[in-house]
């Protein structure tokens, strides 16, 4: 039993590069309505500091999380070993109807999403945004 | 549920950040519609895995129901192997890092919009592994190929498997399936792949070095040619073309194309045919038929080399080295040096010149039989690495359970192929087995209680 899994062209539609974004814990939705369709949260970078020598490279194009009511800091990391993701397709269209030899299965084809290079890891403590006053958006 | 800008903004103050710290482009990240349905599972890569997806090319999942499922490229094959984290790893396309950025430019905010596509907590991880290629010779020998005379054969299509049906059945990428079809000699006879009846092959190699004997040739330099069109009248010539391609190598000399016989497969099939049909051979007996049986008709020894040392005729005796030896290669005088092979050796006989045929010697069937040097007569058995099973630990088992002690010597070549990129036999010897000292010499026991 086979199973393609043809690598869609460079030039296809959509992003050349997903992103991987990690994070320590479970993701839940305040009603528990599911998680499609929702917010999740923003995500920053601090800005490039070039005042003043060493300690600010420190904190060049770190990344920022706000989600719900907590900010998170994480790095950006380059990945050793790149990701992708395999898409499952089921296989022929329905209402075909072909004469099954013993063995042979719909065939079950895959498509690969561009690779996964770099990943945002979030993995410190996250920090709880207290509000003193309740501003009106 | 999208936000404007000034809601991130506001979010920004109220999370006690300053703007001026901050890159002017925000993300606003949203989980898509479909972020929990769908079917999909992360895999990890290595480089030549990155290489060979960013070219376009396609990979290939293969296995049945009852096998572990391997991805296979078109040279490499892979293990699946799932890795668990406890963190959460969310997918977004379309989400910019910081290098990424167009240059900051404080006059305009702007707020990207990225959609979380997926999420997974657990991943594949890939691991380059053997082909997994024994599953091959079973299938093909469902159905052997005996030779165009047998009747009836032709229609039948049971146990009869094209390429394609190879590679839905077999663990392997093409390249490792089309590498295995030549190390066992199968061929492709009108259309499928077929493993020869080993008689069969013996018979199609047996006309060969007969037509060589009686034509005296040289091994080195058999003419395709006159042999198909001498051997065309017993057997189809595909057929003998693919025996010369099986045991010779293929050479072109001002335009006619010839064979060099392989001296070592040749001896070693002649000693596989002999073995077969004996469960043990007495070794000295075998020695000598064995030698017998290989084509020759000189029955030239090394010892009965006249070589030429210096300027001077001297039997080569004990002391004498196959490095020392001129040997005439053509009508030139010639150190023998690494590259030249014994059976091109014209040697010097009495006052002739002959060719030295081919010598058989035991270390020629590593990985083929087994000699048995405890055992008074000494004995040589049938014991072929392709027959033993493939999983590491069942191998070790199994050749324990044959004999308990073994040397280095003799176990290598039974655990060879077992070696993964960069592992030694040594290191799988450490592994799976205990080294002890017997008579003063080395010996590999088991490591767990095997019934002998």
């Amino acid at each position: 039993m086979v199973q393609i899994v043809k690598t869609s062209s460079v030039n296809g539609p959509g992003p050349t590069e997903w992103l991987l974004v990690e994070l320590q814990g479970e993701m839940m939705s305040r009603q528990n309505s599911g998680l499609a369709g929702n917010l999740m949260g923003y995500l920053l970078y601090t800005r490039d500091q070039i005042k003043s020598n060493f300690i600010c490279h420190i904190h060049m194009g770190v990344p920022v999380l706000i989600v719900g009511h907590h900010i998170l800091y994480g790095k950006v990391v380059k990945l050793e070993k790149p990701f992708a993701v395999l898409m499952k397709h089921s296989g022929l269209p329905q209402g075909e109807k072909v004469p099954m030899e013993i063995n042979q299965q719909n065939p079950t084809t895959y498509s690969i999403s561009p690779l996964i290079k770099k990943k945002l890891i979030f993995n410190t403590r996250p920090k709880p945004i207290i509000t003193n006053v309740p501003k009106k958006l | 549920m999208s936000r404007t800008l000034e809601e991130v903004q506001a979010t920004i103050q109220i999370a006690k950040l300053k703007e001026n710290d901050l890159h002017n482009t925000s993300h606003c990240l949203t989980f898509g519609e479909s972020v929990s349905s769908g079917d999909y599972c992360l895999m990890e890569l290595d480089d030549t895995l990155c290489k060979h997806i960013e070219a376009g090319k396609s990979l290939v999942i293969r296995g049945d129901q009852d096998e572990r499922a391997v991805l296979c490229s078109e040279d490499k094959t892979y293990d699946l192997k799932i890795a668990d984290t406890s963190n959460l790893l969310l997918l977004v396309p379309g989400c910019l890092t910081p290098d990424q950025l167009t240059t900051d430019n404080q006059a305009s905010s702007q707020l990207v919009h990225a959609q979380i596509w997926g999420f997974s907590n657990s991943y594949w991880e890939l691991r380059k592994r053997h082909p997994k290629l024994k599953k091959l010779k079973r299938l093909l020998m469902e159905n052997p190929y005996e030779g165009p005379g047998i009747s009836g054969q032709e229609d039948v299509t049971e146990g009869k498997y094209t390429m394609g049906d190879l590679l839905e059945r077999i663990q392997a990428s093409e390249e490792e399936l089309e590498a295995q079809l030549q190390t066992i000699h199968a061929c492709d006879v009108n259309g499928y792949w077929r493993l020869l009846d080993f008689d069969y092959e013996m018979k199609l190699l047996g006309h060969i070095t007969q037509l060589v004997d009686s034509e005296s040739w040289s091994f080195s330099k058999v003419p395709l040619r006159v042999s198909l069109e001498e051997l065309g009248r017993l057997e189809p010539q595909e057929m003998i073309e693919h025996s010369f391609n099986c045991y010779g190598r293929r050479y072109t000399d001002n335009d006619e194309v010839f064979f060099a016989l392989n001296e070592d497969k040749v001896c070693r099939a002649t000693a596989q045919m002999l073995l077969q049909n004996a469960a043990k051979f007495n070794l000295a007996e075998f020695q000598e038929v064995w030698q017998q049986s290989v084509p020759d008709g000189m029955g030239t020894r090394l010892d009965q080399l006249k070589v030429r040392m210096g300027s001077d005729w001297q039997l080569r005796g004990m002391g004498t080295r196959l490095d020392q030896l001129k040997v005439r290669m053509g009508s030139d005088w010639q150190l023998r040096g690494m590259g030249t092979r014994l059976d091109q050796l014209k040697v010097r006989m009495g006052s002739d010149w002959q060719l030295r045929g081919m010598g058989t010697r035991l270390d020629q069937l590593k990985s083929l039989a087994l000699v048995d040097r405890s055992s008074k007569p000494e004995t040589i058995s049938l014991l072929r690495v392709e027959d033993l099973p493939e999983d590491t630990l069942e191998r070790f088992t199994h050749l324990f359970t044959m004999r308990q002690k073994w040397t280095e010597e003799d176990i290598t070549p039974y655990i060879q192929d077992l070696c993964g990129e960069k592992q030694t036999t040594g290191a799988l010897l450490t592994k799976y087995a205990r080294l002890s000292t017997q008579n003063g010499m080395k010996v590999f026991n088991s490591r767990r209680l095997v019934a002998t």
